[in-house]
């Protein structure tokens, strides 16, 4: 074809598990699609499958990842439609094998063939790095690392970026998840510039605690979607962000201390 | 038992065994403890197919004819004749008639969960739930003693009579022959046991117990 697409794969990554990888890679290929961008989100996850569940979509799995490079089917078969979004696929990771059923080398044809015909390929993948982490990041122009601001986390983080520098895949921007202002504020949570002084890589965003990100994931809609959810503004901000948009970040502190209660303290005078 | 040498399969129309490697000896003797070990329960089996990807003709023709010489399988070996007594022909001929209606069935005892997957050449049967991310696929029909919310496949291979029952039946989704369906968006709930199957080229759900 002539019309090639040369589109972006970003491999969301983090090196301990529970901090949003997958989260992250939901909202951020749902708000890349609701800016008319093509995107493939894909499930790296073999084994630990979550990104269907995350997006909705899981009823609907007939092919997966592994399916694709054993030439079960094709391509095209396995990717799964979103259910809100014209321009959004699921490519799903199996469910019943495991991480040595992929190659790098076949995730790396995998994920060029995709980017010839959509504008943004996000690769969910599994904690660790071991095997399912190392195909995960093979075809990959860019990492997005995702931390939360714990000691344990940020140390994976670092380790991981280290690992990123040593596979040639350079410059990762750094997501920090939830963040909570009362207890930074308090000296009993890492700030983002504690962060940024161990990591000394670019921020993409940061993503507050917010309840709105159970209720979405638990209902299949990523946060990024709903209007009123100050994460879903987060996500929105970094997905502009991602497209070389300049954003400014997230204010989380007039968050905090909402209008309503400042006009409460005017009027209480405290 | 992934390490096996030799497995044992018995199918609705007899025995496969199939086997990893090459080596003649190793093979026989584990074929040799298999068959101790089952005591009677393979003697004069009807066997089908020697498998192994790594086998050679050569030792194939070789094990079969073990096989048929030294435990009495009943094997046809093509170029081989195989007299078969007049009384033995008769006798299996009634068990056929049952196993080509029903087949086997496959017991499962306790919870499928995500990730585990059941595949089996005739009926599965689980005593138990099958949680989301589980996976059931049968040539014939399944039935579950509990809450279906994995992957059902009843009747893989075409077999468009097959069935799928549950006391909670709330897959994730339901395949029977080449047919695939998802339950609905809303959230409903059927509190009784409900039973799966295709009507007029389409999956039909209903209770399988109407006066409850």
């Amino acid at each position: 074809m002539d019309n090639e697409k040369m589109g972006t794969a970003i491999v969301v990554t983090s090196g301990k598990g529970g901090v949003g990888k997958t989260t992250t890679s939901a909202n951020l290929g749902t708000g890349l699609a609701m800016l008319g961008y093509s995107v493939v989100v894909l499930d790296a996850d073999i084994g630990l499958r979550n990104l269907d569940v995350v997006m909705g979509l899981e009823n609907r799995i007939v092919y997966d990842i592994v399916d694709v490079v054993e030439k079960n089917c094709r391509l095209k078969q396995a990717l799964i439609k979103d259910k809100r979004h014209e321009k959004l696929f699921l490519l799903p990771a199996a469910q019943t094998k495991d991480k040595t059923a992929v190659k790098p080398e076949q995730m790396v044809e995998l994920v060029n063939e995709l980017k010839k015909n959509y504008d943004y390929i996000i690769i969910d993948s599994p904690a660790g790095i071991e095997q399912g982490f190392q195909y995960s990041i093979a075809g990959a122009d860019r990492a997005v690392i995702v931390t939360t601001p714990e000691i344990s986390a940020v140390r994976d983080a670092d380790r991981v970026i280290g690992i990123l520098e040593a596979k040639e895949l350079h410059d990762p921007t750094l997501i920090i998840n939830r963040i909570r202002t009362d207890m930074v504020k308090r000296g009993d949570m890492m700030s983002i510039d504690d962060i940024l002084d161990i990591l000394a890589i670019d921020l993409l965003g940061i993503v507050p605690d917010d309840e709105s990100i159970v209720i979405s994931t638990n209902k299949g809609e990523p946060v990024v979607m709903d209007d009123k959810a100050i994460s879903g503004k987060a996500y929105r901000n970094i997905v502009r962000r991602i497209t070389g948009e300049e954003v400014e970040l997230l204010n989380l502190e007039a968050n905090d201390e909402s209008k309503f209660s400042k006009v409460l303290k005017l009027i209480f005078g405290k | 038992m992934k390490n096996d040498l030799v497995t044992i399969k018995g199918m609705a129309d007899g025995m496969y065994i199939e086997v990893r490697g090459n080596d003649l000896e190793s093979l026989t003797t584990a074929i040799h403890e298999k068959i101790m070990k089952a005591g009677e329960f393979f003697k004069g089996g009807k066997l089908i197919e020697v498998r192994g990807d790594e086998l050679s003709p050569e030792n194939r023709l070789e094990l079969m004819l073990i096989l048929k010489y030294k435990y009495d399988f009943k094997v046809d070996i093509p170029g081989i004749s195989v007299p078969v007594a007049e009384e033995e022909k008769t006798e299996p001929a009634k068990i056929n008639v049952f196993e080509a209606e029903e087949g086997l069935s496959k017991f499962v005892h306790g919870t499928l969960r995500s990730g585990q997957e059941i595949a089996f050449n005739g009926n599965i049967v689980v005593i138990g739930d099958v949680n989301p991310g589980a996976q059931l696929k049968a040539k014939g029909n399944i039935v579950v003693l509990g809450s279906l919310k994995g992957l059902a496949h009843a009747g893989v291979g075409g077999n468009t009579k097959a069935v799928v029952a549950a006391y909670s039946l709330l897959p994730t989704q339901l395949r029977i022959a080449d047919l695939i369906v998802r339950p609905p968006e809303d959230d409903t709930q059927y509190k009784y046991p409900e039973i799966a199957r295709i009507v007029d080229g389409e999956v039909v759900i209903e209770p399988y117990l109407p006066n409850k």
